[in-house]
């Protein structure tokens, strides 16, 4: 039981700069270890597949993941696939975290079984507010497979 | 596309015609003539049977003379039965002339006047015959004054016979010349009519030729045309996808680094407000509102660009009434902080999208609130009617033949100069400081682009410090 750890989130994001700002949104309500950043699917994957034979603590596994769509070498859409895919990692849930609002975006990645479609905020703001309300629906909200 | 002159069908039909017609006519004309050419065949033959026998009937006459004088001078009764039987020739001979001539006068007054010389000769005859035969002489019968009858008689029948011939004669040469000149006008008419036949048939198979070979290259001149249209349409649809493509980047690469320089300069805010001067806050004050600027116009770029197209939605009945109500509903606050009146009765229902029209209704009341004056209470009435086809005739994009409602929103606040009613509905163009007035100018440009998408129109009529209406002409569902 890790009752009172707080949830590890996992994030594919390719942009530098994105991925700095998501970070020092989430470090206002979360410490910086439970927070890991990847920087395209092909790197996800890997990560994931050395979650299960390494040591915890180096690779924890995610309670979720936040995988942006466009991304080099292994897109959003691929990857969340290959997750859907896999016998272990389906259970973990997928946030898509793209500057897409597009229709076809949305409903392909829903059908796919992702968790939720968010929108990338305009503002840093906003970024923070959104990041705090993933945090809190995951870790308090619902109940995460375990 | 131009096209060359094509001769037209017409005049080929013309020439057909007019060739038709020439042979129609050149061969009444060749049957007329021949026709004459038998009429005066047959008259010579009848002029030659007159001449006949007339000649038969001074035989006759001769023949006659000549026998009661051989019996007299011989006592032989040959001679006799010779004048007997002469006489019954005679007789049949004049029914037949007089029948002959019977289309000419003078040859027959001249036949009856040979015929009562003749019946005075024979009278004679008869008188001197039987004086013969009961004296055996005529010593006693004869007296100068008989014989100078006897004579004149004679003279008159020939001369009256050689008139006949005469005039017989004149007839055929007269007949004769006519035939001739019927004869020798037949091969020049005949020649003339065939001529200009064969000239306008020529015609006809040159404008034919030439009509065909015409249509020909009118046709592959459609067919360029037709070719360069296809390749027209689909360059527009490759711009067009060009344009959605434009769309997509203007609405994510474009926005990414507005985003970051957002997003930054709230971080560095948040995270040095202490460590930087006023001016140093205030640039980056700047900063934010420039950005913020920025994304509001291409995010309304964006929306315009949409605008009218680009949707899933389909078209169904649509109850402007719930519309407006709704959009009433979703402006609660804005309309609440304004105190705002808004009335509106029995609008239509049209056909269209939905999210459309709420856009239309939308972005109306929220113009006319904006623009409210700030120390009364802002009034909007929204009412329907029928267009007028006067107000119709006005615009010519629309059509006569149909029927459209008039949609008019009223409002009571700071108006505009009527001069500037039509920039009002151009894209990013404000009236007003965008200080005084916050937003990008795109609602009413959205607004109208959707209005005309199902063939209306909006139009705008202001008056400085005196409220704005807002026209707008919309055609009615179809029946189906």
């Amino acid at each position: 039981m890790k009752n009172k750890k707080s949830i590890h989130i996992l994030i594919a994001e390719d942009d530098d700069d994105d991925k700095l700002l998501i970070l020092k949104a989430f470090e206002k309500c979360l410490p910086k270890e439970n927070v890991t950043c990847v920087s395209d699917g092909e790197d996800l994957i890997n990560y994931l597949s050395k979650t299960s034979s390494t040591d915890d603590s180096i690779y924890p596994v995610p309670d979720i993941i936040l995988l942006d769509l466009n991304m080099p070498r292994k897109d959003g859409k691929t990857t969340l696939q290959e997750i859907k895919s896999h016998e272990d990692y389906r259970k973990i849930p997928v946030i898509i975290f793209t500057t897409s609002n597009l229709k076809e975006d949305i409903q392909f990645t829903y059908k796919m079984g992702s968790s939720s479609f968010i929108t990338k905020p305009g503002t840093f703001e906003d970024l923070v507010k959104v990041t705090k309300e993933i945090k809190n629906y995951w870790s308090s909200t619902v109940k995460l497979p375990t | 596309m131009e096209f060359e002159q094509v001769p037209k069908l017409e005049k080929v039909k013309v020439y057909s015609i007019v060739t038709l017609i020439l042979v129609i006519f050149g061969s009444g004309v060749s049957i007329w003539v021949a026709n004459r050419i038998d009429f005066y065949t047959s008259a010579l033959v009848h002029t030659e049977e007159v001449l006949q026998r007339n000649n038969e009937l001074y035989a006759n006459i001769l023949e006659r003379e000549t026998s009661i004088r051989g019996y007299i001078l011989t006592g032989n009764e040959e001679f006799l039965a010779n004048y007997e039987s002469s006489k019954l020739t005679g007789k049949e001979i004049f029914p037949y002339l007089f029948q002959l001539t019977s289309d000419n006068e003078t040859q027959q007054k001249y036949l009856k006047e040979i015929q009562a010389h003749i019946q005075t000769r024979l009278e004679i005859f008869e008188q001197s015959k039987k004086y013969y035969q009961e004296n055996g002489d005529l010593v006693g019968f004869l007296s100068p004054e008989k014989i100078e009858n006897s004579i004149n008689g004679y003279r008159a029948i020939k001369g009256l016979i050689n008139k006949i011939n005469e005039e017989e004669s004149q007839l055929i040469i007269e007949r004769n010349k006519i035939l001739i000149n019927n004869i020798a006008a037949l091969p020049l008419i005949i020649g003339l009519i065939s001529f200009m036949s064969v000239l306008m048939g020529a015609l006809t198979l040159f404008s034919i030729f030439h009509f065909n070979k015409a249509t020909k290259i009118k046709d592959e001149k459609i067919r360029i045309s037709q070719e360069l249209l296809k390749d027209k349409i689909e360059q527009l649809n490759e711009s067009n996808d060009e344009l959605k493509q434009f769309a997509y980047i203007a609405s994510h690469d474009l926005q990414e680094p507005l985003r970051k320089i957002t997003s930054f300069s709230d971080l560095l805010k948040e995270q040095y407000q202490g460590k930087l001067d006023e001016e140093g806050n205030h640039y980056l004050a700047r900063i934010s509102a420039s950005a913020y600027r920025m994304r509001r116009l291409i995010t309304d770029l964006l929306e315009y660009s949409r605008a009218g197209r680009d949707s899933d939605e389909n078209v169904k009945k649509v109850f402007l009434d719930e519309v407006v109500n709704s959009v009433i509903d979703d402006m609660e606050v804005a309309i609440n902080e304004k105190n705002a009146i808004i009335t509106f009765q029995n609008l239509p229902v049209v056909d269209g999208k939905e999210t459309e029209f709420r856009q239309v209704f939308q972005n109306l009341l929220s113009n006319s609130l904006k623009f409210a004056k700030k120390e009364t209470i802002p009034q909007i009435t929204i009412s329907t009617a029928q267009a007028p086809q006067e107000l119709i005739k006005t615009y010519p994009q629309l059509d006569q033949s149909i029927g459209y409602f008039l949609i008019i929103l009223e409002d009571n606040g700071i108006g505009f100069d009527q001069s500037y009613a039509e920039r009002i509905f151009t894209i990013f163009q404000r009236l007003h400081g965008k200080n005084e007035f916050e937003g990008t100018g795109i609602g009413l440009s959205i607004t109208r682009k959707i209005i005309e998408n199902y063939g209306g129109v909006i139009s705008a009529e202001g008056i400085v410090a005196n409220g704005a209406t807002f026209k707008i002409v919309l055609p009615k569902p179809s029946i189906n």
